[in-house]
């Protein structure tokens, strides 16, 4: 597969599985910490990453959900990542999702390019995308 | 750079300085929101919060500190917060609430309006 004339790499996706817990969140910030760095992302754009991935996860669950989300970073091309959550209930557990949040929401605005939510076999799912603003070195 | 969370209170002849140190998110928030209660509860009607030291935070935080600013408010005071570091004060500004809450870059600036 090309994107942007580059050919993907299976190192370009990094897949990511974690229990509903809020002290496992963290996770989800330092694996995008890790790519954004890979991607040459300056350090203003590296926390602008950890808050807006931070952001997409609280976007789907709600306090007391059970199950777990699982996350699919993406590098595209030289300069953009893609961040794709989803949240996958336990058995029994509902998956309506929180109503959006607005403070949420102006967050994710500011600080990516690209962002949505929706539902995706039968899971909720929220999205994002960032790109690099400077040239690559 | 220092990720542990940490929270610790002093008095003040002005009021009392909530300082927190580390990343304030979905999980250590709720340890800000109960010190933020025990103390208006306890009659603290105007409260300084420290994030001079704050490495961190999302909208979990933001929503605990406006349901603290409500609280001050309702109970006839304010909640005041230091702010020094771009990248934090940032994520006040994109959410619009650089309008909604008195912002100081120093303790002493925002203890210095109070009376004592």
């Amino acid at each position: 597969m090309s994107i942007s004339g580059r050919e993907m790499e299976p190192s370009d996706v990094i897949e990511l599985s974690i229990p509903v817990r809020t002290d496992l969140v963290v996770l989800a910030r330092l694996t995008a910490a890790t790519l954004a760095t890979r991607v040459g992302f300056d350090v203003e754009e590296i926390e602008d990453l950890r808050l807006a991935v931070e952001e997409l996860c609280l976007s789907l669950v709600r306090s007391g959900d059970d199950g777990r989300l699982r996350l699919r970073y993406t590098r595209e091309g030289d300069d953009q990542i893609a961040i794709e959550c989803s949240f996958e209930p336990a058995p029994g557990s509902p998956d309506n999702g929180p109503p959006p949040d607005d403070l949420s929401l102006r967050i994710l605005d500011a600080l990516v390019d690209e962002h949505g939510r929706s539902q995706k076999e039968g899971h909720s799912r929220a999205w994002l995308r960032k790109r690099r603003s400077r040239t690559a070195v | 750079m220092d990720q542990t969370f940490d929270i610790s209170e002093r008095e003040d002849a002005a009021a009392p300085v909530v300082t927190v140190a580390g990343e304030i998110d979905v999980a250590t928030a709720p340890s800000l929101r109960d010190r933020l209660q025990a103390r208006v509860a306890g009659g603290d009607a105007t409260i300084v919060v420290d994030l001079l030291q704050v490495s961190f935070l999302d909208s979990t935080a933001l929503g605990v500190l406006v349901g603290a600013l409500k609280r001050c408010r309702e109970a006839g005071g304010d909640l005041r917060l230091v702010i020094a570091e771009p990248r934090i004060l940032k994520v006040f500004e994109i959410t619009g609430l650089t309008e909604v809450f008195s912002i100081h870059p120093t303790v002493e600036d925002a203890l210095g309006a109070l009376p004592r």
